[in-house]
């Protein structure tokens, strides 16, 4: 059993505050990610749950017991590092026994282990290489195999797939989630990518300059944003968040901009009056063919095979976005009626706070 | 009319050769007069035209400078004592070579290893724990940077008081501290090589902090480490100043010994000075050549990014 | 950050932080305490007995010769400022200033022109580039002393150098390029270049080839000729480079003692008396302490002044650098 609290966690660099008293429950077990844009702080955090810094203020416990004192070696951790960091002068399988050597374990079980593991993450071929000759892919297994044989009850992991290209970054996501799956050990992974986040994580913890904005499942996190941060940061295309203002309208509330208007319905009749954001996954927007007095005229076509995307011009940098079926037909420039279903909507106010029904 | 592409290149390529050929006779041709000059008898030294390749090449020039072999004769026109028959003094004096290799190759050997066994630590920790701020890490060029003719004298004075004036620790220490700048430097930019994430992983693996330094360290900055012993070797070796004023007679060093046939009042004796001076060289173009890939390193000062 | 609050100072380390800074001092005391010690016991005394030896008039032949310091206390008599005064009037030192500058900043000039211009050549990959490289930093690792010596038989007026001037000119050619006043310290200045260049070669040839070729070919497609490219692009990021040749070189070369004085002790005349040969004259040869002292200390505050401004120039220059290659601060 093992159980990660962080209490009141602060990290100050100078007078830069990276970690801003932050407070974390990671269950035993759990594969958690860590997940905002650099510099909110994520990796200052997995580098004072490993001990490599020293938290400013607070507490890290692990099983109960507070490790701030604890050096690194003593706190039953392992951790991958983003650039891998091998030891380019022992080959592969020196590399991987390092962790046994220095606890002492004896020659023949630092072989068996060796296997096992080398077979878990299939890297037996690599084991007389020189790290140098390992590809991308390689030496992230084996890096993955060097912090599994010493069996950690956490596995910390900085970035570990931000070196490598699409494909293997695909391929490896995979081999983490199989190996979480059967190791069953707590998971802390950091990363800045919210595809990897949304497919890997039992639970996202998304973070911005210094703080836990939101937490929960992936699904919570896409369905249920709290601030125009965590909407705009998830989902691929992202959501479209159009600028504009809430205005009464007769009895009920419409939203206005430039180029939309929209009427909500009376569960949005408590929207505060004044200036905010309207927001709608582009998977949710009903785009209808419409007769060509429409003046909303389809930018741009991009089919990607099972769906396209349809770009509309906008004032904002930001292009209007819309999924549609990919059997569906659309040109270029030819007009279209955008309706937007109400239970689909997400509206923020002027501070980017979700403004909820 | 223009050229095309590959008839520029040509043209190019054509003149690269020519320029650095053009140099490297420039560099080669004193080497070539030394090692040539070394092998010439005696009436060749001075001739008119002067004689490029000897044809009675002999060995007897390092015959009477390395092996102390006594062939002066008057017609060499060394001083012999009338009335004894031997050399005079001053000519015997010059016969100490060997004394002073093993004079130079104890104090540069001895002032290289401290300056790098201290100048590694100290980089260690400029390079990890920030112990040395970089302002103070310029500051440290100083010592090498101000002329030690300026401060020479006194310490010469200071010396003789302590007793450290002709004597080896003497001149290792100021070879120390004057070479310790270069060390620090030059070890601290292989040092900031090595990522500490590596160091990380082993910490994280369970390796105390001096299994870290021993197994991850070292074996990675150790070429590193090689080079600037090397580059520090040929600094100390080469030195002249502090050599002459510092040391009288027991501690002379090569290049001291070596100014000695220039001083002398029998006229130039060329063909010795060369065969001395082939000896002096032949150690530091080896070591240069073996370290000839870091040298960039030893006076880049981090201005130098890859 | 906006009004948020710091604390980090105001906190007390604890446990495990507050034993690793003692332990990075005491790591950090360990190794400075005997270089500090070295400095104190060796400099210091000289750089006191030197303040001594330059406000007192001191003739080494009124010392005793074993008696020490004490002597030497005997022997001095209080002039105060004189001795400052009088270098400050020394015409035969302005004179040795002057030929330093001229020396070092004509050798500096020398190394960098012919080292920048072989690297240009050299530092794109050819047939041969290895053995002209190992060629080329030969003289860098030959002795000074060894150079000036091997100098005066290539140079001296029956030597080979007069020879193959007169074969490829065809006439005959009889420079003294040593004992000629006029042309003295620019001879000893040529073997300084011939000595250092390798230092510019190696230097520029490690810059540029670190040089990030991207802005260069972005450039080339945006229709810049090699030369502008040279001027706009590869110059000003090498000018770090170039500046450390330019200082170190400047630097060094006035301190450059065994090639002046190994060939020609400052002579023909005063031709080639720079200013370290000028103070070794004056202490070694005259035994005149007291004003080698003094022209010491005027000496040590010049030099460290101009060490002070390369160090400066040096030390904004790697600022510089650093900023460029790690631009943010707060990036993880």
């Amino acid at each position: 059993m093992s159980r990660i609290e962080l209490t009141d966690l602060r990290k100050e660099f100078g007078s830069v505050v990276a970690v801003k008293d932050l407070n974390l429950t990671i269950e035993d077990g759990e594969f958690i990610v860590l997940v905002g844009p650099s510099g909110c702080g994520k990796t200052t955090t997995l580098r004072m749950i490993a001990g490599f810094e020293d938290p400013t203020a607070g507490e890290i416990k692990l099983d109960g017991t507070v490790v701030n004192d604890l050096e690194p070696r003593d706190r039953d951790l392992g951790m991958v590092f983003q650039s891998h960091a091998l030891f380019p002068h022992k080959n592969v399988a020196d590399n991987i026994v390092f962790g046994l050597r220095m606890k002492n374990v004896g020659k023949e079980e630092q072989l068996q282990k060796l296997h096992e593991v080398s077979d878990l993450v299939r890297i037996s071929h690599l084991l007389t290489k020189m790290p140098a000759q390992c590809s991308g892919g390689e030496s992230q297994r084996i890096a993955l195999a060097r912090t599994l044989v010493t069996e950690p009850s956490n596995f910390l992991l900085d970035e570990p797939l931000s070196s490598l290209d699409a494909k293997l970054r695909r391929e490896l996501r995979a081999e983490c989630d199989r190996l979480h799956a059967e190791l069953q050990k707590t998971f802390v992974y950091v990363t800045h990518d919210q595809e990897e986040a949304m497919t890997l994580a039992d639970r996202i913890v998304v973070m911005d300059q210094g703080v836990i904005v939101q937490m929960g499942s992936p699904i919570d996190i896409y369905s249920d944003p709290v601030s125009y941060f965590v909407a705009d940061f998830f989902g691929n295309p992202a959501m479209n968040l159009i600028p504009g203002e809430f205005v009464k309208n007769g009895s009920g509330i419409e939203f206005k901009s430039d180029q939309f208007n929209v009427p909500l319905n009376e569960k949005f009749s408590s929207v505060p009056i004044g200036s905010g954001t309207f927001g709608i996954r582009p998977e949710n927007v009903q785009v209808v063919s419409s007769n060509s007095d429409s003046n909303r005229k389809i930018g741009l076509v991009e089919p990607l095979g099972k769906d396209t995307l349809l770009y509309f011009e906008t004032d904002s940098d930001r292009p209007f976005v819309a999924v549609v079926d990919g059997t569906e037909n659309h040109t270029a420039g030819s007009p279209v009626e955008l309706n937007f279903p109400q239970e689909n909507i997400f509206l923020f106010d002027s501070n980017g706070d979700r403004i909820r029904a | 009319m223009a050229m095309t592409m590959s008839q520029k290149r040509n043209t190019f390529s054509a003149f690269r050769y020519f320029i650095l050929t053009i140099w490297l006779l420039i560099v080669a041709f004193p080497m070539f007069w030394m090692v040539g000059t070394s092998f010439k008898p005696d009436k060749e030294w001075f001739a008119w035209p002067p004689v490029y390749i000897t044809e009675n090449a002999t060995v007897r020039n390092y015959l009477i400078v390395w092996a102390n072999i006594n062939e002066y004769t008057k017609a060499d026109g060394a001083h012999i004592d009338e009335k004894t028959g031997e050399l005079s003094q001053y000519t015997q004096s010059l016969q100490r070579p060997w004394v002073a290799l093993r004079n130079s190759t104890i104090i540069a050997g001895i002032a290289t290893t401290l300056a790098v066994l201290f100048g590694g630590v100290l980089a260690y920790g400029v390079s990890r724990h920030n112990i040395i701020s970089e302002g103070k890490m310029f500051q440290l060029l100083m010592l090498r940077m101000v002329p030690p003719i300026v401060l020479i004298a006194p310490i010469s004075l200071w010396y003789r008081q302590i007793g450290l004036l002709d004597t080896i620790t003497g001149l290792v220490l100021l070879y120390f501290l004057t070479s310790l700048p270069y060390a620090v430097w030059m070890a601290k930019s292989f040092i900031d090589e090595v990522p500490r994430e590596m160091e990380q992983a082993a910490e994280i693996l369970g390796a105390s902090r001096w299994r870290t330094i021993w197994e991850i360290v070292l074996p990675l900055v150790r070429s590193g480490l090689v080079a600037t012993f090397l580059f520090i070797l040929i600094l100390t070796w080469s030195e002249y100043l502090l050599a002459l004023l510092l040391s009288k007679s027991e501690v002379l060093t090569l290049p001291v010994e070596l100014s000695k046939y220039q001083g002398s009042t029998e006229g130039r004796v060329y063909g010795r000075q060369a065969a001395l001076s082939v000896g002096i060289t032949i150690p530091l173009i080896f070591v240069g050549l073996i370290i000839r890939k870091h040298l960039a390193r030893g006076f880049s000062f981090g201005m130098v990014r890859r | 950050m906006t009004a948020e609050q710091t604390i980090g100072e105001n906190l007390p380390l604890t446990g495990r932080a507050a034993s690793r800074a003692q332990g990075i001092r005491r790591f950090k005391w360990t190794v400075l305490t005997p270089f500090f010690a070295l400095l104190i016991f060796i400099l210091m005394p000289a750089l006191i007995a030197q303040v001594f030896f330059s406000l007192n008039h001191f003739s080494i032949f009124d010392a005793g010769d074993d008696d020490g310091w004490r002597s030497y206390l005997n022997a001095s008599e209080w002039i105060g400022l004189e001795l400052f005064i009088e270098v400050f009037n020394d015409e035969r030192f302005l004179n040795a200033c002057i030929r330093s500058l001229l020396f070092a900043s004509g050798s500096t000039l020398g190394c960098f022109i012919v080292g920048f211009g072989l690297a240009l050549l050299m530092y794109r990959p050819f047939r041969g580039q290895a053995l002209y490289y190992i060629f080329f930093i030969l003289p860098m690792l030959t002795v000074p002393i060894v150079i000036a010596y091997t100098g005066e038989m290539i140079l001296y007026q029956n030597g080979p150098l007069n020879d193959i001037l007169s074969r490829i000119t065809g006439m005959r050619i009889d420079a003294q390029f040593l004992y000629k006043k006029e042309i003295a310290l620019t001879t000893i200045a040529f073997l300084e270049v011939w000595n250092w260049t390798p230092f510019s070669f190696i230097i520029m040839m490690a810059g540029l080839a670190a040089l990030p070729q991207e802005p260069q070919e972005a450039a080339k497609i945006l229709g810049a000729s090699k030369w502008r490219i040279f001027w706009e692009i590869q110059l000003p990021l090498l000018r770090p480079v170039i500046l450390l040749c330019l200082i170190l070189r400047f630097l060094e070369s006035m301190a450059e003692f065994p090639k002046t004085w190994g060939l020609l002790q400052g002579g023909p005349g005063s031709a080639t008396e720079t200013i370290p040969v000028y103070i070794f004259i004056t202490t070694w040869q005259y035994f005149d302490i007291s004003y080698g002292a003094a022209l010491s200390y005027v000496v040590l505050i010049l030099m460290v002044a101009i060490v002070w401004a390369g160090i400066y120039f040096l030390q904004r220059e790697k600022k510089n650098l650093d900023e460029m290659y790690f631009a943010r601060p707060d990036s993880e």
